[in-house]
């Protein structure tokens, strides 16, 4: 089979945008909820084409377009897109305008940005990709569903590479809505925060002048997995022994619990890195766990890194990422 | 010859014309349309011509089992309506959920009820009585797994948001899965109920006709939504056997490509549809003559349908295989469409006719390409009972999301 290499990655946070000062300096927050921290965004989008953008695109479009550089990539051969919400920015400003308004006078702009796929859409015509593009939006999994269509693409060689995002963005009315569900806030010892992190992903037939950041080894998606089907996919995993987990807790009593019960069960021994703690919880958190456990690779800190997320809900999901 | 095809095992539909295959097939053959004035939605827009499940929230709860009192949106409800009965006809019980995925598509998830209580629930301090559930299920991941949740526990759940592509982006994800080995048998497909918060804003983009659409007519005038779900038990030849279970057909083919040209507009040469399909054949391994029928996206709009129609002349030459949209039936399903067509395309191969093409009245014109032909089945143009081997069944969505599969007999 084919190896699968993250040759680069980027991401917008509530940490320093475009760059890793968060490894040595994070920003270390104590409001429940945070915006991110938005760069210039000049060098990605005209000031005009920027004006008729949500915050979601604009961020999308700069991770995108800093990993293509990177890679000194004019166009990836594939966009595929995690978002747990979509422009949430637009959805609500849509929806507040006809529940208070009525459905006489709206306007289109926000209906047209609402859209889930907006996003990987606005990358593939700014790129002009006509490759594979598809949209995950399947909550904390969203990232890595993302990822895991990616990974069979490439491993079975249809295609060559793959521009992989995980974006979502948290508004003070959707915060609101997330504390009213008691996903976040309540008490909750942490962040919530908003996420745009693109990676470009390649099989070894592929030659790039930099070195890449790690190897991508598996992705696997769970759903309400059993203890014994838990055994079942470590297993067959084959997991190295020198291995940090870069896990989803965030704070919040009943998320952290799961992992609190899961871990020493099926991972005893792992020392874990809680990576929520820099970039805070949203919907695409993991595709900035993804992003900091690759680059921490990169920098020597870990050889091998294991990103694990679990949902209240449920659902379930397992990255290896190997030097 | 052919080593690893992917079979279609079990297949389930709800839209505007029936619940089951039994009723849609009967709807189909007897060109009886679902699209009526709106009468469940709760929307000021009375006058919009929609294609409506005929059944109450309540209803389906009821014929599902499910209490009362529950929290359930309607997307979840008319997806578990579809999934039974294509669990049912593939004979797969709670016991085989584990080794089997479920992939979603949809874009609306649980905004039906988010819009009901939207205003409740930002009120300070919050409405005492405002159903804070509603808040969980209103993305696209939840009202999958409400749907998934429902029949057991399946070993992966996931979903698949590209708007109006959606649920034939399912089935190209299920797809590889199988190919690849990962899963043995997946099932795959979208649910989409209409809401206030869509149709709004598909007024808002003025592709909305007032009257019955009209797809690939000169006067067509825009889109009808509709809503429903359906999906498509896919496993490998070999697991198919293995069990003993009845072929319905082969999955030979799909593509996926992206127009890249607008958010919500299709390009005029159809590059992204025109791709899409072109892979779908390749992937095949088949010829454009080996075609017999394409169901087309045909969404009625005065922009979808020449450039589809474009596309299709790019590959295929200036007489296209026999061509339909079947969205004046059922309207435009959006999320669910990729699914909903797909089992059309499934009861035209197992029942060998053509499902016609309703309101048309005279062609599209090309001024480039005047010896185009543009006709689509009708009642009228077409022997209806005739051999159907190989079909395409085109989604495109927002964005160019654009996606084509092939089913064969």
């Amino acid at each position: 089979m084919r190896k699968i290499f993250v040759q680069a990655a980027n991401q917008i946070s509530i940490q320093q945008p475009l760059c890793n000062d968060w490894v040595e300096h994070p920003i270390v927050y104590s409001e429940p909820f945070c915006r991110s921290i938005d760069p210039d965004f000049k060098p990605y989008v005209s000031p005009v084409e920027g004006r008729r953008m949500g915050k979601i695109l604009k961020r999308a479009l700069a991770v995108s377009l800093q990993t293509l550089r990177d890679c000194q990539l004019e166009k990836p051969e594939a966009v595929i897109t995690g978002t747990g919400l979509g422009s949430v920015e637009s959805t609500e400003a849509f929806l507040l305008d006809m529940c208070q308004n009525g459905e006489q006078l709206l306007k289109p702009t926000h209906f047209m940005q609402s859209t889930h796929n907006t996003i990987g859409s606005l990358v593939a015509i700014q790129t002009q990709c006509h490759g594979y593009n598809a949209t995950y939006s399947h909550k904390q999994i969203s990232f890595e569903s993302a990822l895991y269509d990616a990974w069979l693409q490439l491993k079975a060689g249809e295609i060559g590479n793959a521009l992989v995002g995980g974006h979502d963005g948290t508004t003070p009315n959707y915060f609101r809505l997330l504390e009213l569900a008691d996903y976040v806030g309540n008490g909750m010892q942490g962040t919530c925060g908003e996420a745009a992190m693109a990676a470009l992903l390649r099989t070894e037939d592929q030659t790039f002048a930099n070195s890449p950041l790690c190897e991508l080894v598996s992705v696997k998606l769970l759903h309400r997995p059993t203890r014994e089907q838990w055994q079942t996919v470590i297993a067959s995993m084959q997991l190295p022994e020198d291995l940090v987990v870069f896990s989803g807790e965030n704070g919040h009593p009943a998320n952290d619990a799961l992992y609190a019960e899961l871990l020493p069960a099926i991972l005893p021994g792992k020392a874990t890195i809680p990576y929520k703690r820099w970039f805070g919880e949203c919907f695409s958190a993991s595709a900035l766990g993804f992003y900091a456990a690759a680059e921490y690779i990169h920098l020597g800190k870990e050889n091998n890194a294991l990103l694990l997320t679990l949902d209240r809900a449920g659902d379930a999901a397992l990255v290896l990422l190997k030097r | 010859m052919q080593k690893n095809r992917i079979v279609i095992t079990g297949a389930g539909v709800i839209s505007a014309i029936g619940v089951g295959k039994e009723e849609n097939l009967r709807s189909l053959q007897s060109c009886a349309e679902g699209v009526a004035p709106v009468r469940y939605l709760q929307t000021e827009h009375t006058e919009c011509m929609v294609g409506e499940v005929k059944l109450t929230n309540e209803e389906m709860m009821d014929r599902l089992g499910i209490p009362g009192t529950t929290p359930v949106v309607r997307t979840s409800l008319l997806g578990m309506m579809a999934l039974k009965e294509a669990l049912q006809e593939a004979g797969l019980g709670q016991e085989d959920l584990s080794q089997m995925a479920f992939i979603n598509g949809t874009t609306v998830g649980g905004m039906d009820k988010s819009e009901q209580f939207y205003l409740d629930f930002l009120k300070e301090p919050v409405e005492p009585n405002a159903p804070v559930a509603y808040i969980k299920s209103h993305d696209c991941g939840s009202s999958t797994d409400m749907i998934a949740d429902y029949f057991g526990r399946f070993g992966m759940t996931t979903s698949l948001s590209t708007a109006c592509s959606s649920a034939a982006n399912a089935i190209i994800l299920g797809a590889r899965m199988i190919a690849s080995g990962e899963y043995e048998r997946v099932v795959v497909g979208g649910a989409e109920c209409l809401s206030k918060f869509h149709l709004n804003g598909f007024n808002t983009l003025m592709i909305l006709d007032r009257e019955p659409c009209r797809p690939m007519d000169a006067t067509r005038a825009g889109l009808n939504l509709g809503e429903g779900a359906a999906y498509l038990v896919m496993e490998s030849e070999a697991s198919a056997q293995e069990r003993g279970a009845k072929v319905l057909g082969v999955l030979s083919g799909y593509g996926n490509a992206c127009d890249a040209f607008h958010q919500t507009a299709s390009s005029p040469d159809g590059i992204g549809a025109y791709l899409a399909m072109q892979q779908a054949l390749e992937k095949a391994n088949l010829q454009p003559l080996d075609i017999d029928y394409i169901n087309c996206h045909g969404t009625g709009t005065p922009n979808n349908d020449p450039s589809e129609l474009k596309a299709m002349h790019r590959l295929f030459g200036n007489i296209l295989p026999p061509f339909s949209s079947t969205k004046g039936f059922t309207g435009h399903t959006t999320s669910a469409s990729g699914s909903i067509e797909a089992v059309f395309c499934l009861l035209a191969l197992q029942n060998q006719f053509l499902p016609v093409n309703l309101h048309f009245v005279s062609p599209i014109c090309d001024e480039e390409n005047v010896s185009a032909v543009n006709v689509p089945v009708t009642a009228t143009t077409q022997h209806l009972q005739q051999p159907v081997h190989r079909v395409l069944c085109n989604a495109f969505g927002f964005g160019g999301n654009d996606s084509s599969i092939l089913l064969e007999l």
